[in-house]
Formats: structure tokens, C-alpha cells, sequence
């Protein structure tokens, strides 16, 4: 029992061991859904040298991976993200942690070479990144478009990484304008290349030279640097499937094309491309012809008019690998006048030999994953040169192991990788139990609107609509966590949960299951030993946050949902105290109020409909009434104790809710009377 | 297990007032469990006393602490500076627990914070009913496991009297007639025959007729040396 007690506290929610760079999503969500965005930028901050694009552009694996996703809809984590970086700042910028300063050259800006160079530059090295473009950012500038990011974004995180002293050499190309040589004699002591997949793949099909057939990646650079618009009137077809051939569809009617219609191998179901991109794509008007092969490009007086395409058979093989079949006596004709090829990207590395650094046997470069080592003494490689193509979280992932290897490097010393453990997935009991809340919609720009420009289409929560998913969050692993040598195995927890995640083992030892503990905090509450302790912050430090509330010899206090926290204007002279759902709060600290002189005590919960956990204002309510039972044993007629419920918009005119509730219960007594 | 309940603060408030420093001690094992002993019993009512204290002006002090078990010797030793220097100790235990702290500490007065009720168990949260009466003479074997000494009202062996209607007891529609939970199990265990002997009068000699009961396990007694 013990063993797997200790794996799950030490496991992470599965959402944090999914994120590749191992964000503490719980955390921020926290922060966010109690009201404290710098905390939650803080949070995010810790393990993302950029938060600003992912909050915009991040393919959020965490969210199929969410707990609450597995009896509702998960949580949606990148918006939160945004919330968070929209209104958590502004915040000094990071700061070197060591200074150990040794010369390290990263080659490419893209997402990987950012995080390396950010990490070095914390574990304070002196880091110069060589980008070949005119501004850095990779990938990130070049090809995503403008109307998932704006532009401004990108800058602000980029800053941050200047901020900590990394030079950033834009127009130096590695081969061309500098050489692995040179950066030696100039004193760095390792290189890293994250030379990103620069090239598109091309099709080797009858027409594909012809005028007006593109590759998506010159398209989708032009498009987005130098604003290209396409000529008028034209129909474009996109071959592809995949996240890119979408960017290249809406970047393609954006720029002024009179239709576009993707052309696609895979059946809707298979589609590379994330759902939630392609249903964009349709909602704008895209016509998606899938299941269908390009066979040849029909191209008449030098222009492109009819691209022919057989029917597939299967993408995959029985193996299922990639090797398409086709029915041949099955075609169809598209009709456009322009074809962009989006099918894939490759490595640009063939010139890397006359750099010393060499190919594998597929003409790749040869990298060991164990060190990130190229064959090239002191030179490493990372991101989707090595990996291929995948997410800009993913490459960011591999930049942040690429330092630690580098970093290993230079003190002679080797590098171990750890894989994440994740806590374990919701059992069917707890899982029938957890209260369905609806997962707020982003709202995105009107579809006739986005079709006409490039303005960013996502438009972000608003800070309420953010506190409000915030709260959805599980705390998965973050709830109550039995303190053994106190436990009396009284099994009132067992029977006070509303989860069932009690359970006594053999030897009729309890375990408060971490993994499955849905953080509502009844049982701390209930606890006759005080042998549970809670993990989630806001909890255990209530009695000092009360004493210093109390300081002054005020004589009023509210304890109040802090999931309300942002809500809460106009309340400043008041002595508050927050506690993530009242669930958790405790006789003992409704009687440490009174003893420390208040006269007056309110409990302020939201109305439960919107609380995202069972009964838990129905035992605050108990413990209010066992807490005024005590004051009239003890004789204090002068102390009254309120219980409001109150609407998350009426948090903003507390101080009038609270006199309201002291007239009416004044008025009860006297009745009474 | 021993089940009890706090004395009210009213009548501990009485007992208190000759003494200014009080030790309220609880007792981690019965008495936690049955929530009237555990720590946080402790610690609500020592808040509860003093701020009691305080409004009555009377500035006394209440200690806490809890030991694993008030009923033996060895246990109380860490509590030991606490109870030698408190005017006089609040217990939270059982009635066992309380007598085996004024008999280890025969010079400091002992007070019941607790009532102790009975053996018993938590039918379910919050609710304690009487299981057993420690007769010293268990029969259950004969009434399918089920004590009618403990939950006959009459204390019937013979049962059930003719106050028995649709299965509850007369003495209250809440209680359950256990002559008709017994009729009810024996039948399910197929002995509903044994039901027709009749039970013969019980050795009350084994109860408490004859004083403080004791029992001895002389496997187990240790000689003392010189002695025998």
C-alpha cells in the first residue's frame, strides 16, 4: 500500500505529465480560478519560455488528457492559458539562476532553439542564437499564420528571452554567413542546431511544374511576411491533409482567393489536422474534397485548370504504415486555377558535411536522442530537425533537453531524461459522481468577418469567463492527504465523502485515495483526529490569514468562496478571508474568529449551481450552526454568525449583502422574541 | 466499541470552578471514534470553555492533549508534565479511561467531560445505538447473533412480547421490535425451529450481583519475586 501511496503523491495530473514541457496546469488553473492571474502567469512562466504563443497557438494535448474530460468535457486550458497571460502581467522578466557563463551558439530560432537558448541562459551561459530569416521565431514567424497569431505576440516572448541576455543574430545563416569553425575560434564551447524543417515535399505527378502550382511553405512565408495577396479571382486547391495544408486553405482565402478547396488521401475521420482546426476551415467555406489522390495536374496554355485525382482505396497498409492505395478507374476533376502543395516538410541538411557534422544512411542528421549529440564534437542537435514535423510544444520539450545536454556537456558530466509519472485515470465510482459543469465557449470572430482579413480569430475568454472554466479544474491529486500516525481509523471520512474515494485497505488501514481525492475538503472539516491535511494551497494557512484579517481589532470578518475572489470589488475595508469553496472551512476557524474578538462572522458562499462540488455549502451550513451553538454555551450573546449565498456577481456589492444579512437575522430574533 | 458523548458545557462549566488550569485530555481510541474524545473534540471545547472563561472574566487557562489511550498507565506517561502541572484534568475518555487516570494520578482532581453511554457502534454517520450490555454470558448463539438483552426493551430471552407491531417496538415507532429482527434472521438461516426451545433463565451471578467484576488469566499473571 505504501508504494503506491508514494507513487501517486509524487504523480503528476495527467495533464501536467502530458504537456511536454510539463506545465503546471493545476496550478495556474488554480490561480486563475481564485482571482490570482500573476500568480498563474508566475506559474506558467516557470516552465514556458513562451507563454504568449502557446497561450495562442499551443495544439493543447493536455486537454485530451484532462480528468474532467472523462466524465464531462475537459477543461480549456490553452484559453486559460491566454487569461492568463493576458491579465497576469506585466512581470519582470526571468531572471539567470547560476552563473556558470560558458559561449554556447544555438542555429535556428524556431520554438526549440528559443527554449534552449532561454534554459542556457537561466542556468547562466552566454547564448548567441544565429537565425537565417530576418526576425526570429522559426516556424513560428514564418509559417503559422497571422490570423492565429498576431505578429506583436511573438515579440513580447521574445523579449523576455533577450531580456535574459541572449543575443539574437537575425540574417546568419550557419554555412553561409558563419561556420561551425568560426564559432569555435570565437570561443563557443557548443553548438546546437535547431535547423527546424525548412522544405516543403513536393509531388512527383505530371504538371507539377507547371505556373501556378506553389508549395505551401514559400506561400504561407510570402503570405505572412510580405503580405502577398493572390491575383483575382482565383480558385485555389490545398493538397493535404494536415494542420499545415488548413494554415495554407484559410491563409489562401485570406489572401484573396475566389474559393479554395482542399484535396485530401484521408477520409474526414483520418485527417491529420486537428478537429477543431478543419471544422474552422468549413465553417469559412473551405470545400473539403477528401479521400482523393492527385494524379496529375492539368495545366493548358501554361496555367493550371483541373487537377485529376483517383479515389483511395486505404492510406494505410495492413502494417499500417503510409502506402496509399488507389481505385484507377475512379477519377474525379477539381477545377482551380492555382495548386499549393502541403503534403509535408523536410530537412534542409545535405550542406551539413562540409560543416564536419554528418548524415545518416536517409540522409538525415545523425543525432543520438540519449545525449542530443551529433557526430560533431560539441555540436548537438534538437526540435523537428531530428524529431520531424510535430507541435511547437513538442519541439520546445526537445529544446529544454537539448540544454540540459548541452549544459551536461560542459561540466563533463552526463545526462539522464525523466519520464513523468501520471496519476492514475478516474475510477468508475468517482467518475459517476463528479458534477457535470458547462465547459465555456471561446468565443471566436464572426465567420464573414475573418473570411475578408487576417485578424486573429480567437478572441479569448474575458477574465470572468476564465475564472468560471477555471473552476471546473478537478485539483486532480491536490485534495486531502490522510496524515497516517494521527489516523484513529475512525472511518468518518469513508463516510462523509461524496466520491467514495475513502477506502480502507487491509489491515483496516484507511487511504484517502490522491489519485482519485476530487478536493471538495468536507472530510478535513470532519476529521475527529485533524488527521488530514490538504495539499491545495488556500487551505492550510487559513488561521494565520485570518489573524492577520483580524489585526487592527476589527470586529468583522467573512469568510468567502475564493473561487469568487475576482468578483470581489468594493470590499477592501473588510476583513476577508478566501478558501477555495467552503467546503473546507472548519469550526475551529469560525471560533479562532470569535476568540480573536470578532462579533460578527459571515460565511459567503456562491449559489451551489455553480459550485462544481456536491453539498459542500450544506456542510458549511453544519459547521456554522455547531459554531453558534458553541458561542451560546459559552454565553457571548454579542457574536452572531451570518450564512449568505450569494450570486458570483453579487460579490461586487458585498459590504451592502452583509448589513442586509444582519438586519434580517436581527429582525428573525426579534420575531422570535 | 465504547460510545459517549460530551457532558453539557453547562454542567462542565460547574465542575470547572474551583480550578483555574485545566488540562482538557482526550483519548485517541474509543472516544475519537465515536467523535467525543478525538482531537478536535479537544480542541472545540477548549475553545468553547475558553471563551467561556473569558466573557466570565475568570482568565483560566485550558490545555490540550490527546494520548492513544486514557485506559492504560503507560499511555498517560507522556502526558504526564502536562496533568502534574493543571489544577485538575478535563478527560475526554470513557468512563474506563477517566477512572485509570485518577487511580496513576491519585492527587489530581479528575473530571468527566463525557458521558459514557454504552457499547455500541455508528449505525451511520452520526447516529450510535447500543449493541451489547457486557452480561459476561453471551447467548446470541441462540437468538441468531442478535443481543435481545441489549435491544429488547424488556430484555426478553423469549420473545417478542405482544408490543411488537410491523416489526418496531412499542416503546417508540423509531425503534425495531429485535425479537422480530431475530425471528427474521433465524428463518434466513433456516433454524427458525430452535426458536421454539426455550431459553432458561440466565446466571445473573455472572453479572454484576456479586460486585466489581474481575477476571483472571493466570497464564499470564506474572509472580512477584519472594512471592507465591
Amino acid at each position: 500500500m505504501s508504494t503506491v501511496l508514494t507513487q501517486q503523491s509524487t504523480a503528476m495530473p495527467p495533464c501536467q505529465a502530458t504537456c511536454p514541457i510539463n506545465q503546471d496546469v493545476r496550478g495556474y488553473l488554480a490561480a486563475i480560478a481564485t482571482g490570482d492571474f500573476r500568480r498563474s502567469l508566475e506559474l506558467v512562466r516557470e516552465t514556458n519560455p513562451l507563454p504568449t504563443i502557446c497561450a495562442t497557438i499551443c495544439a493543447h494535448p493536455c486537454e485530451s488528457e484532462c480528468r474532467r474530460g472523462q466524465a464531462d468535457k475537459p477543461l480549456s486550458i490553452r484559453a486559460l492559458k491566454r487569461v492568463a497571460v493576458e491579465n497576469g502581467g506585466p512581470l519582470a522578466p526571468p531572471s539567470r539562476v547560476s552563473s556558470r557563463g560558458q559561449k554556447v551558439a544555438i542555429i535556428g530560432s524556431g520554438p526549440a532553439g528559443l527554449t534552449a537558448a532561454h534554459d542556457l541562459a537561466r542556468m547562466g551561459h552566454r547564448v548567441t542564437v544565429f537565425e537565417k530569416d530576418a526576425a526570429p521565431g522559426g516556424a513560428i514567424m514564418s509559417y503559422i499564420p497571422l490570423y492565429r497569431l498576431p505578429r506583436e505576440l511573438v515579440a513580447r516572448d521574445i523579449d523576455n528571452i533577450r531580456a535574459l541576455g541572449v543575443d539574437i543574430q537575425t540574417g546568419k545563416a550557419l554555412g553561409q554567413d558563419i561556420t561551425l569553425d568560426e564559432l569555435r575560434q570565437q570561443g563557443y564551447e557548443a553548438v546546437l542546431l535547431s535547423l527546424g524543417l525548412p522544405v516543403s515535399r513536393g509531388l512527383n505527378i505530371p504538371g507539377v511544374d507547371g505556373e501556378g502550382v506553389l508549395l505551401t511553405l514559400s506561400f504561407l512565408k510570402a503570405v505572412n511576411y510580405e503580405g502577398y495577396r493572390l491575383p483575382p479571382d482565383k480558385t485555389v486547391i490545398v493538397i493535404g491533409g494536415g494542420n499545415v495544408a488548413i494554415d495554407t486553405a484559410r491563409s489562401a482565402l485570406r489572401a484573396g482567393a475566389k474559393a479554395v478547396k482542399m484535396v485530401c488521401l484521408e477520409a474526414p475521420d483520418e485527417m491529420p489536422a486537428y478537429p477543431w482546426e478543419i471544422e474552422e476551415a468549413a465553417e469559412e467555406g473551405i470545400e473539403m474534397n477528401c479521400s482523393w489522390g492527385p494524379k496529375q495536374i492539368v495545366v493548358q496554355d501554361g496555367r493550371v485548370t483541373v487537377l485529376e485525382c483517383m479515389a483511395v482505396k486505404s492510406v494505410f497498409d495492413e502494417q499500417g504504415r503510409f502506402n496509399p492505395s488507389f481505385h484507377d478507374d475512379r477519377c474525379t476533376l477539381i477545377e482551380g486555377d492555382i495548386v499549393i502543395l502541403a503534403i509535408g516538410q523536410a530537412s534542409d541538411v545535405a550542406w551539413l558535411p562540409q560543416q564536419g557534422v554528418a548524415l545518416n544512411e536517409r540522409g538525415q542528421l545523425a543525432y543520438d536522442p540519449a545525449t542530443m549529440a551529433t557526430g560533431k564534437e560539441g555540436v548537438f542537435a534538437c526540435g523537428e530537425v531530428v524529431q520531424g514535423p510535430g507541435s511547437a510544444v513538442r519541439a520546445m520539450s526537445h529544446g529544454r533537453q537539448a540544454a540540459l545536454a548541452v549544459d551536461a556537456y560542459l561540466r563533463h558530466e552526463t545526462v539522464a531524461f525523466e519520464e513523468p509519472f501520471p496519476l492514475s485515470q478516474l475510477d468508475e465510482r468517482v467518475k459517476s459522481e463528479v458534477k457535470g459543469v458547462d465547459r465555456q465557449a471561446v468565443p471566436l470572430l464572426e465567420v464573414s468577418r475573418r473570411v475578408t482579413c487576417f485578424d486573429h480569430v480567437d478572441l479569448g475568454y474575458t477574465p470572468e469567463t476564465g475564472v468560471k472554466e477555471a473552476r471546473r479544474c478537478l485539483n486532480c491529486g491536490n485534495g486531502a492527504q490522510l496524515i497516517a500516525d494521527k489516523c484513529v481509523a475512525c472511518l468518518t471520512c469513508v463516510r462523509v465523502c461524496p466520491y467514495g474515494v475513502p477506502v480502507v485497505r487491509e489491515a483496516g488501514e484507511v487511504d484517502i485515495r490522491a489519485d482519485q481525492c476530487q478536493a471538495c475538503g468536507i472530510c478535513v472539516g470532519e476529521c475527529p483526529a485533524n488527521a488530514i491535511a490538504f495539499r491545495m494551497a488556500g487551505v492550510e494557512d487559513i488561521p494565520q490569514r485570518l489573524e492577520a484579517a483580524l489585526a487592527g481589532g476589527k470586529k468583522e470578518v467573512v469568510f468567502y468562496c475564493s473561487y469568487n475572489t475576482f468578483y470581489l470589488r468594493g470590499a477592501d475595508t473588510l476583513a476577508t478571508v478566501g478558501i477555495p469553496c467552503l467546503g473546507k472551512i472548519d469550526v475551529k476557524h469560525l471560533l479562532q474568529a470569535v476568540a480573536l474578538g470578532a462579533e460578527r462572522v459571515f460565511l459567503v458562499g456562491c449559489a451551489d449551481a455553480d459550485c462544481p462540488y456536491h453539498r459542500t455549502l450544506d456542510w458549511a451550513h453544519r459547521r456554522i450552526d455547531t459554531a453558534r451553538t458553541v458561542v451560546q454555551q459559552a454565553g457571548l450573546s454579542g457574536v452572531t454568525l451570518h450564512m449568505l449565498h450569494l450570486e458570483p456577481q453579487q460579490f461586487a456589492a458585498l459590504p451592502q449583502h452583509l448589513s442586509q444579512a444582519v438586519q434580517e437575522a436581527a429582525h428573525s430574533e426579534e420575531q422570535n422574541d | 466499541m465504547i460510545k459517549a458523548k460530551h457532558k453539557s458545557i453547562a454542567s462542565i462549566g460547574d465542575m470547572l470552578a474551583p480550578y483555574r488550569r485545566v488540562l482538557v485530555l482526550g483519548c485517541n481510541t474509543c472516544t475519537a471514534v465515536c467523535l467525543a474524545g478525538g482531537e478536535k473534540e479537544v480542541s472545540l471545547l477548549a475553545s468553547t470553555l475558553r471563551l467561556r472563561s473569558t466573557i466570565n472574566g475568570q482568565k483560566k487557562e485550558f490545555l490540550e492533549f490527546v494520548v492513544q489511550r486514557q485506559c492504560e498507565p503507560e499511555f498517560l506517561e507522556e502526558a504526564k508534565g502536562l496533568i502534574q502541572g493543571a489544577d485538575a484534568v478535563l478527560s475526554l475518555a470513557c468512563g474506563v479511561g477517566m477512572n485509570c487516570m485518577a487511580e496513576n494520578f491519585p492527587d489530581k482532581p479528575l473530571l468527566p467531560g463525557n458521558d459514557t453511554t454504552f457499547l455500541g457502534l455508528s449505525t451511520e454517520l452520526g447516529l450510535f445505538t447500543e449493541r451489547c450490555v457486557a452480561c459476561g454470558d453471551c447467548l446470541i448463539h441462540l437468538t441468531g447473533g442478535l443481543c435481545p438483552l441489549a435491544r429488547c426493551a424488556k430484555r426478553l430471552l423469549n420473545g417478542p412480547c405482544g408490543g411488537s407491531e410491523e416489526g418496531r417496538c412499542e416503546i417508540s415507532k423509531d425503534v425495531p421490535c429485535i425479537w422480530q429482527m431475530i425471528y427474521d434472521r433465524m428463518k434466513a438461516l433456516g433454524q427458525l425451529d430452535r426458536l421454539s426451545e426455550i431459553v432458561p433463565t440466565r446466571e445473573w451471578s455472572m453479572n454484576d450481583a456479586q460486585g466489581p467484576r474481575s477476571f483472571v488469566r493466570e497464564d499470564l499473571r506474572v509472580q512477584v519475586a519472594g512471592g507465591g
